[in-house]
Protein backbone atom coordinates (compact mmCIF):
# COMPACT_ATOMS: atom_id res chain seq x y z
CA UNK A 1 0.00 0.00 0.00
CA UNK A 2 3.09 2.41 0.79
CA UNK A 3 4.31 1.29 -2.85
CA UNK A 4 0.97 2.55 -4.21
CA UNK A 5 1.25 5.79 -2.28
CA UNK A 6 4.58 6.83 -3.38
CA UNK A 7 3.60 5.99 -7.08
CA UNK A 8 0.24 8.31 -6.67
CA UNK A 9 2.37 10.72 -5.07
CA UNK A 10 5.27 10.40 -8.20
CA UNK A 11 2.02 10.95 -10.62
CA UNK A 12 0.56 13.58 -8.93
CA UNK A 13 4.53 15.16 -9.17
CA UNK A 14 4.61 14.65 -12.63
CA UNK A 15 1.00 16.34 -13.41
CA UNK A 16 1.69 19.35 -11.08
CA UNK A 17 5.12 19.65 -12.99
CA UNK A 18 3.51 19.40 -16.40
CA UNK A 19 0.64 21.72 -15.18
CA UNK A 20 3.23 24.30 -14.85
CA UNK A 21 4.99 23.49 -18.06
CA UNK A 22 1.51 24.30 -19.98
CA UNK A 23 1.41 27.73 -17.59
CA UNK A 24 4.52 28.98 -19.10
CA UNK A 25 3.58 27.83 -22.50
CA UNK A 26 0.34 29.65 -22.62
CA UNK A 27 2.23 32.71 -20.55
CA UNK A 28 4.40 32.94 -23.79
CA UNK A 29 1.44 32.68 -26.27
CA UNK A 30 -0.17 35.13 -24.57
CA UNK A 31 2.78 37.47 -24.53
CA UNK A 32 3.49 36.93 -28.38
CA UNK A 33 3.29 39.76 -29.59
CA UNK A 34 4.09 41.98 -26.22
CA UNK A 35 7.05 44.12 -27.58
CA UNK A 36 10.42 42.56 -26.20
CA UNK A 37 9.22 39.94 -24.16
CA UNK A 38 11.64 37.21 -24.42
CA UNK A 39 10.44 33.34 -24.25
CA UNK A 40 10.57 31.42 -20.74
CA UNK A 41 11.65 27.99 -20.63
CA UNK A 42 11.10 25.78 -17.71
CA UNK A 43 13.58 23.26 -16.46
CA UNK A 44 12.50 19.33 -15.06
CA UNK A 45 14.64 18.19 -11.99
CA UNK A 46 14.83 15.63 -9.73
CA UNK A 47 13.54 16.58 -6.39
CA UNK A 48 16.05 15.16 -4.20
CA UNK A 49 17.98 12.46 -4.63
CA UNK A 50 19.60 12.02 -1.18
CA UNK A 51 16.39 12.21 0.65
CA UNK A 52 14.99 9.17 -1.82
CA UNK A 53 12.92 11.88 -2.86
CA UNK A 54 12.37 10.61 -6.46
CA UNK A 55 9.38 12.70 -7.15
CA UNK A 56 10.00 15.42 -10.56
CA UNK A 57 9.81 19.29 -10.16
CA UNK A 58 10.25 22.39 -11.86
CA UNK A 59 13.64 24.15 -11.11
CA UNK A 60 14.88 27.85 -12.74
CA UNK A 61 12.65 29.44 -15.40
CA UNK A 62 14.55 30.13 -17.97
CA UNK A 63 14.57 32.90 -20.13
CA UNK A 64 15.43 32.17 -24.22
CA UNK A 65 18.49 34.11 -25.51
CA UNK A 66 17.31 33.98 -28.98
CA UNK A 67 17.50 37.03 -31.09
CA UNK A 68 14.18 39.39 -31.17
CA UNK A 69 12.14 39.58 -34.06
CA UNK A 70 12.47 42.54 -35.47
CA UNK A 71 9.05 44.07 -36.84
CA UNK A 72 8.91 46.98 -39.64
CA UNK A 73 5.88 49.44 -38.55
CA UNK A 74 6.81 52.56 -38.81
CA UNK A 75 3.50 53.67 -37.29
CA UNK A 76 4.12 51.86 -33.67
CA UNK A 77 4.95 54.12 -31.15
CA UNK A 78 8.43 52.34 -30.09
CA UNK A 79 9.42 51.96 -34.13
CA UNK A 80 12.86 53.69 -34.72
CA UNK A 81 14.37 56.08 -37.15
CA UNK A 82 13.89 53.08 -39.63
CA UNK A 83 10.24 52.10 -38.64
CA UNK A 84 11.31 48.70 -36.86
CA UNK A 85 10.71 48.02 -33.53
CA UNK A 86 11.58 44.66 -31.25
CA UNK A 87 8.83 42.16 -31.07
CA UNK A 88 8.94 39.34 -28.94
CA UNK A 89 10.95 35.77 -29.57
CA UNK A 90 8.05 33.83 -29.11
CA UNK A 91 7.57 31.18 -31.83
CA UNK A 92 3.61 30.19 -31.87
CA UNK A 93 4.48 26.41 -33.32
CA UNK A 94 7.29 25.84 -31.33
CA UNK A 95 4.84 26.85 -28.31
CA UNK A 96 1.91 24.59 -29.46
CA UNK A 97 4.03 21.85 -30.02
CA UNK A 98 4.98 22.23 -26.55
CA UNK A 99 1.39 22.57 -25.12
CA UNK A 100 0.66 19.86 -26.57
CA UNK A 101 3.50 17.40 -25.31
CA UNK A 102 2.42 18.91 -21.58
CA UNK A 103 -1.02 17.93 -21.89
CA UNK A 104 0.05 14.51 -23.06
CA UNK A 105 2.69 13.67 -20.23
CA UNK A 106 -0.17 15.33 -18.37
CA UNK A 107 -2.96 12.36 -19.32
CA UNK A 108 0.45 9.63 -19.35
CA UNK A 109 0.95 10.75 -15.52
CA UNK A 110 -2.88 10.84 -15.18
CA UNK A 111 -3.35 7.08 -16.53
CA UNK A 112 -1.18 6.42 -13.94
CA UNK A 113 -2.70 7.62 -10.62
CA UNK A 114 -5.63 5.65 -11.96
CA UNK A 115 -3.90 2.44 -12.15
CA UNK A 116 -2.52 3.31 -8.70
CA UNK A 117 -5.70 4.02 -7.53
CA UNK A 118 -7.31 0.97 -9.10
CA UNK A 119 -4.50 -1.11 -7.59
CA UNK A 120 -5.42 0.41 -4.08
CA UNK A 121 -9.37 -0.53 -4.80
CA UNK A 122 -9.19 -4.02 -5.01
CA UNK A 123 -6.70 -4.37 -2.31
CA UNK A 124 -9.31 -2.86 -0.05
CA UNK A 125 -11.92 -5.25 -2.14
CA UNK A 126 -9.90 -7.80 -0.55
CA UNK A 127 -10.45 -7.25 3.20
CA UNK A 128 -14.02 -5.94 2.41
CA UNK A 129 -15.77 -9.39 1.71
CA UNK B 1 -5.50 -30.56 8.05
CA UNK B 2 -2.80 -29.56 6.24
CA UNK B 3 -3.43 -25.34 5.43
CA UNK B 4 -0.85 -25.08 2.94
CA UNK B 5 -0.51 -21.10 3.46
CA UNK B 6 2.16 -21.35 0.91
CA UNK B 7 0.07 -19.65 -1.84
CA UNK B 8 -0.98 -16.98 0.30
CA UNK B 9 2.68 -15.78 0.71
CA UNK B 10 3.64 -16.50 -2.74
CA UNK B 11 0.07 -14.26 -3.64
CA UNK B 12 1.15 -12.07 -0.72
CA UNK B 13 4.97 -11.26 -2.53
CA UNK B 14 3.55 -11.27 -5.80
CA UNK B 15 1.05 -8.07 -4.86
CA UNK B 16 3.71 -6.69 -3.06
CA UNK B 17 5.99 -6.60 -6.09
CA UNK B 18 3.62 -5.38 -8.25
CA UNK B 19 2.56 -2.07 -6.38
CA UNK B 20 6.24 -1.55 -5.63
CA UNK B 21 7.31 -2.34 -9.47
CA UNK B 22 4.14 0.07 -10.49
CA UNK B 23 5.56 2.72 -7.92
CA UNK B 24 9.23 3.05 -10.20
CA UNK B 25 7.24 2.93 -13.87
CA UNK B 26 5.22 5.74 -12.48
CA UNK B 27 7.99 8.07 -11.72
CA UNK B 28 9.34 6.49 -14.94
CA UNK B 29 6.57 8.77 -16.33
CA UNK B 30 6.89 11.34 -14.11
CA UNK B 31 10.21 12.13 -15.50
CA UNK B 32 9.60 11.42 -18.57
CA UNK B 33 10.54 15.11 -20.21
CA UNK B 34 13.39 15.34 -17.17
CA UNK B 35 17.05 15.85 -19.19
CA UNK B 36 19.15 12.88 -18.35
CA UNK B 37 16.97 10.82 -16.49
CA UNK B 38 17.58 7.42 -17.14
CA UNK B 39 14.59 5.16 -17.03
CA UNK B 40 14.46 2.35 -14.33
CA UNK B 41 12.50 -1.18 -13.65
CA UNK B 42 12.17 -4.20 -10.95
CA UNK B 43 14.21 -7.36 -11.74
CA UNK B 44 11.94 -9.89 -12.51
CA UNK B 45 9.35 -11.59 -9.74
CA UNK B 46 10.42 -14.63 -10.49
CA UNK B 47 14.66 -14.18 -9.79
CA UNK B 48 13.63 -12.16 -6.44
CA UNK B 49 10.79 -14.28 -4.59
CA UNK B 50 12.29 -16.91 -1.79
CA UNK B 51 9.84 -19.04 -0.90
CA UNK B 52 10.71 -19.78 2.56
CA UNK B 53 13.18 -19.09 4.71
CA UNK B 54 16.72 -17.16 5.12
CA UNK B 55 15.11 -13.76 5.66
CA UNK B 56 17.44 -11.56 6.53
CA UNK B 57 15.49 -8.98 8.82
CA UNK B 58 12.49 -10.10 10.56
CA UNK B 59 10.94 -9.12 14.13
CA UNK B 60 11.67 -11.76 16.92
CA UNK B 61 9.12 -13.62 18.16
CA UNK B 62 10.84 -14.53 22.08
CA UNK B 63 7.62 -14.84 23.82
CA UNK B 64 3.90 -16.87 23.30
CA UNK B 65 1.74 -14.20 22.08
CA UNK B 66 4.19 -12.30 20.02
CA UNK B 67 2.70 -11.76 16.80
CA UNK B 68 4.96 -13.08 14.16
CA UNK B 69 5.07 -10.60 10.80
CA UNK B 70 7.32 -11.59 8.15
CA UNK B 71 8.99 -9.08 5.93
CA UNK B 72 8.11 -8.21 2.10
CA UNK B 73 8.51 -11.46 0.50
CA UNK B 74 10.37 -10.06 -2.44
CA UNK B 75 13.40 -8.25 -3.06
CA UNK B 76 13.68 -7.32 -6.10
CA UNK B 77 16.33 -4.80 -6.92
CA UNK B 78 15.99 -1.96 -9.42
CA UNK B 79 18.23 -1.53 -12.17
CA UNK B 80 18.40 0.97 -14.94
CA UNK B 81 16.07 -0.77 -17.99
CA UNK B 82 14.68 0.62 -21.03
CA UNK B 83 13.84 0.29 -24.42
CA UNK B 84 16.25 0.53 -27.22
CA UNK B 85 16.55 3.13 -29.03
CA UNK B 86 15.11 5.27 -26.80
CA UNK B 87 17.13 7.61 -25.21
CA UNK B 88 16.32 11.32 -26.30
CA UNK B 89 19.40 13.73 -27.49
CA UNK B 90 18.94 15.38 -23.85
CA UNK B 91 19.63 11.86 -22.47
CA UNK B 92 16.75 10.94 -20.97
CA UNK B 93 15.56 7.30 -21.99
CA UNK B 94 12.03 7.22 -21.28
CA UNK B 95 9.60 6.11 -23.77
CA UNK B 96 6.21 6.77 -22.65
CA UNK B 97 4.88 3.75 -24.40
CA UNK B 98 7.08 1.38 -23.11
CA UNK B 99 6.28 2.38 -19.72
CA UNK B 100 2.74 2.05 -20.80
CA UNK B 101 3.72 -1.53 -21.74
CA UNK B 102 4.94 -2.34 -18.50
CA UNK B 103 2.49 -0.69 -15.91
CA UNK B 104 -0.37 -2.63 -17.67
CA UNK B 105 1.91 -5.88 -16.73
CA UNK B 106 2.28 -4.78 -13.19
CA UNK B 107 -1.14 -4.20 -13.31
CA UNK B 108 -1.71 -7.57 -14.53
CA UNK B 109 0.61 -9.35 -12.01
CA UNK B 110 -1.16 -7.36 -8.99
CA UNK B 111 -4.99 -8.14 -9.89
CA UNK B 112 -3.80 -12.08 -11.03
CA UNK B 113 -1.81 -12.33 -7.31
CA UNK B 114 -5.44 -10.62 -5.79
CA UNK B 115 -7.26 -13.14 -7.89
CA UNK B 116 -5.26 -16.19 -6.73
CA UNK B 117 -5.37 -14.97 -2.49
CA UNK B 118 -9.26 -14.77 -3.09
CA UNK B 119 -9.87 -18.16 -4.55
CA UNK B 120 -7.89 -19.47 -1.63
CA UNK B 121 -9.34 -17.91 0.83
CA UNK B 122 -12.61 -19.06 -0.73
CA UNK B 123 -10.96 -22.73 -0.70
CA UNK B 124 -10.15 -22.82 2.86
CA UNK B 125 -13.48 -21.08 3.25
CA UNK B 126 -14.93 -24.34 1.24
CA UNK B 127 -13.47 -26.24 3.24
CA UNK B 128 -13.77 -25.34 7.29
CA UNK B 129 -17.66 -24.27 6.14
CA UNK B 130 -19.83 -26.64 7.68
CA UNK B 131 -21.84 -29.61 5.93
Amino acid sequence: MNDLLKAMGAASSGMHAQSARLRISTENIANADTPGFRRKIVTFEMLDPERNARAVTTGRTYTSEAELQRIYDPAHPMAGEDGMYDGSNVNLVVELADAREAQRSYEANLRMFDQARNMGTALLDLIRR
Amino acid sequence: MDLNLEILRAARGLAAYATARHAVIAENVAHADTPGYRARDLTDFSDSFRSRGDLPFAMKATREGHIVTSPPRHSADVVERALFGAEAPNGNNVSIEDQMMRAVESQRQHSMALAVYRKSLDIIRTTLARP
